[in-house]
């Protein structure tokens, strides 16, 4: 049946229309070119970035005179020497460090079972209050997050508060190491858990059910089939929180009180309280080799195949 | 095989009013059976009657909301899956993706414990026995559909369970591999004497491999007996119109006794094999009549029908021919609006009847079943 083109929806003679300019524009579609060309946003994102990089890398290669605060016209590696030969810079890194590698071992303990019981729940009503808890704080963000842990956990705080009802002096909970962990855990915790989620609706319960019948305990059937089988969520979700947990700047600054700063702040501190620029773009760099170093490591133990990107695989 | 003296009376499994209710959802109500140790029986039904429930309720994944099972004379309703000696073949397979096959079927000996230094032995045993020789290291991914139905099938028997279940795990086989897999089971089934029970919803699958069939239908057992004995002597006009083609007439009962009863179907008196158990048929009841399409005879002349009780003319709608026979679809005005299927298989005349043609067709009173309506 033939209809007036007046009688399709207005959408479709947008859309028409716009096909036509496309077509006059931009005859026979582009060839095999137009999917390159979909990359350029993309492409000149990253560009720009490595060229603020080499910048960076420029400044780094040159120091700050004190007495004139101009930076040295000549490239120079004392930067780099100064980094690796302070010690309030290995402090620095190191807790950074440790601090990314707990964060990421207890967010992915907690994570774990909080993603399974969200996938494995019969109950929608569960289900639902674990997405909504878990979507909440991202609607809230980091900075007044980490200012309602100052108001619960500060020497005023409600815990000391409650505290000191059973008669406990105020304990200083706030502005160390623990503090800032505690935090950042905290605010991991829904990446880890977004993470993790596919990898385990991925698992069909029917496995479950065939490893509880095949003899496996509850326990077992965890360590025998769903974790190895969640693998690559696992480590997925290690890499995220593990690469966010380094670079942290709002937890360690607000939580630790200046006493606890990560490697993001000690940078920040270059940039904008010493203006250090040179200094401040050597410890950019050493943070990047740092977070390249780790993720590569975790590749070559566990193949980036495992994080299903290998096309080979299913 | 267990071999510990089970009494022979003993039935291998046993259900006992067994029902299970989903939050608005009989799906099986009120079931009884037994199954004899070493026998195969075959669990039928279309989709959505409960077969796969039944079976979950057998395996221990589900709990049944009322009733009991019993294994080897044992009440297990609250025994769990990994307590049971039952081995299961998934409708999906549920293969463990990140094992290779050998791996796959040393899972049960590992987690009930076998004497490790026999496992590898014992995996390469059953990987023969399904004949999957030289393919021990592959990954569930590196093998075929086929294949992998041998990798579930060997790793639900390699620990000798009491009971093996089988949840449709050939749906999704082509029809060759299919039936080639369905003797396989049959040979394994009788090389091993386990106990065996198979869901399915292909009825020819269930007749060529069972010695005890099940017919369910919403949730309800319809018929419990042997092959032979479903196809020739079904209970009601479910079984007997879902086990084959069968052609069904709704009319009257007008007589009734051991020798056979009589039923009117418009202005026609059917006569035929009373087949419901209820003896209450009362007279003038609704009753429906069942006849098989094998069981229907065609022919151009009327004289080549003469030994037969009941014939009648018919004019053929529509042939289809399905290879091994032609299906004919005839409109009858005596037997009603529905069109009367029927299947030939005297493939030595070829003797095809066209559309449009005028026929003759016929069939013995002993082969038409007569249900009421209780
Ligand atoms: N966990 C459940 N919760 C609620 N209803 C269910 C559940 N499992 C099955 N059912 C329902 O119970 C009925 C029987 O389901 P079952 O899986 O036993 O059917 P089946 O005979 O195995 O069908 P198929 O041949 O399609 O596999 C269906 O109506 C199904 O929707
Ligand atoms: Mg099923």
């Amino acid at each position: 049946m033939q209809r007036s083109p007046s009688s399709y929806p207005i959408i479709w003679r947008v859309m028409d229309v716009l096909e036509t300019t496309f077509a006059a524009v931009w005859p026979k579609g582009g060839g095999k070119f137009t999917p390159y060309l979909m990359l350029t946003p993309a492409i000149v994102l990253v560009g720009t970035l490595v060229v603020g990089l080499l910048y960076i890398g420029d400044s780094s290669l040159r120091v700050l005179d004190r007495s004139t605060f101009l930076f040295s016209d000549y490239w120079t590696l004392d930067n780099y020497i100064r980094a690796l030969s302070e010690p309030f810079i290995f402090t620095v890194v190191w807790r950074s460090l440790l601090g990314a590698v707990i964060v990421t071992i207890v967010t992915l303990m907690l994570a774990f079972p909080y993603a399974y019981i969200m996938v494995r729940t019969p109950s929608s009503f569960v289900r639902k209050f674990l997405l909504i808890a878990l979507f909440l704080p991202f609607f809230i963000g980091q900075v007044v997050r980490a200012y309602g842990w100052l108001i619960i956990l500060g020497n005023q705080g409600i815990v000391n508060d409650v505290l000191g009802l059973v008669g406990v002096e105020p304990l200083r909970l706030l502005f160390n190491y623990p503090a800032v962990l505690f935090g950042l855990v905290q605010y991991m915790l829904p990446f880890g858990v977004l993470m993790l989620a596919p990898a385990l609706t991925a698992i069909p319960e029917e496995i479950e059910a065939a490893s509880g019948s095949l003899g496996a305990s509850w326990v077992k059937t965890m360590t025998h089939i769903v974790l190895p089988m969640a693998k690559p969520g696992l480590i997925g979700a290690g890499l995220v929180v593990l690469t966010l947990s380094l670079t942290d700047f709002a937890m360690p600054a607000i939580l630790g009180g200046g006493t606890q700063d990560f490697i993001a702040n000690a940078i920040y501190d270059q940039f904008f309280r010493t203006s250090d620029q040179g200094f401040g773009s050597t410890l950019a760099l050493l943070l990047i080799a740092l977070g390249s170093i780790l993720v590569g490591i975790i590749f070559a133990v566990f193949g980036a195949g495992t994080l299903a990107l290998d096309g080979s695989r299913k | 095989m267990n071999t510990n003296a089970i009494p022979a009376q003993t039935p291998a499994v046993s259900a006992s009013n067994v029902a299970m209710q989903f939050s608005d959802l009989m799906a099986v109500k009120d079931a009884n059976f037994e199954l004899e140790n070493g026998r195969f029986l075959t669990i039928l039904g279309p989709s959505g009657s409960g077969k796969t429930t039944l079976l979950r309720m057998i395996a221990g994944f589900l709990k049944p909301t009322q009733g009991q099972i019993f294994i080897n004379g044992k009440e297990v309703n609250a025994v769990a899956p990994n307590k049971r000696s039952v081995g299961m073949v998934f409708q999906k397979l549920a293969l463990f993706p990140h094992m290779t096959a050998a791996q796959n079927v040393a899972f049960p000996l590992k987690m009930r414990r076998f004497d490790a230094k026999k496992i590898p032995a014992r995996v390469l045993e059953f990987l023969n026995l399904v004949r999957l020789d030289g393919l021990e290291n592959r990954r569930m991914n590196e093998l075929s559909g086929g294949q992998q139905q041998r990798v579930a099938i060997a790793r639900a028997l390699v620990f000798e369970p009491d009971l093996l279940l089988l949840d449709e795990p050939l749906a999704a086989l082509d029809r060759k591999l299919r039936e080639e897999m369905q003797l396989e089971f049959r040979r394994i089934q009788k090389e091993l004497g386990v106990t065996t029970i198979n869901v399915t919803h292909d009825q020819r699958e269930a007749l060529v491999v069972s010695d005890q069939i099940i017919v369910m239908d919403n949730g309800e057992i319809q018929q419990d007996a042997s092959p032979t004995q479903m196809y020739r002597t079904p209970h009601n006009p479910f079984v007997a119109n879902f086990i084959g083609v069968t052609n069904l007439f709704d009319g009257k009962l007008m007589s009734a006794s051991a020798e056979g009863a009589e039923v009117h179907v418009g202005d026609l008196t059917l006569s035929g094999i009373l087949r419901s158990s209820s003896d209450a048929s009362v007279l003038g009841s609704q009753a429906r009549c069942a006849v098989r399409a094998e069981q229907i005879r065609i022919a151009a002349a009327p004289d080549a029908l003469g030994t037969l009780d009941l014939t009648f003319q018919g004019v053929v709608k529509d042939v289809i021919f399905e290879g091994e026979r032609l299906l004919y679809e005839l409109s009858v005005p005596e037997l009603g609006d529905e069109p009367v299927r029927i299947f030939h298989h005297d493939q030595n005349d070829f003797a095809t009847h066209d559309v449009g043609e005028t026929v003759h067709i016929g069939w013995m009173n002993r082969d038409l079943h007569i249900f009421v309506a209780s």
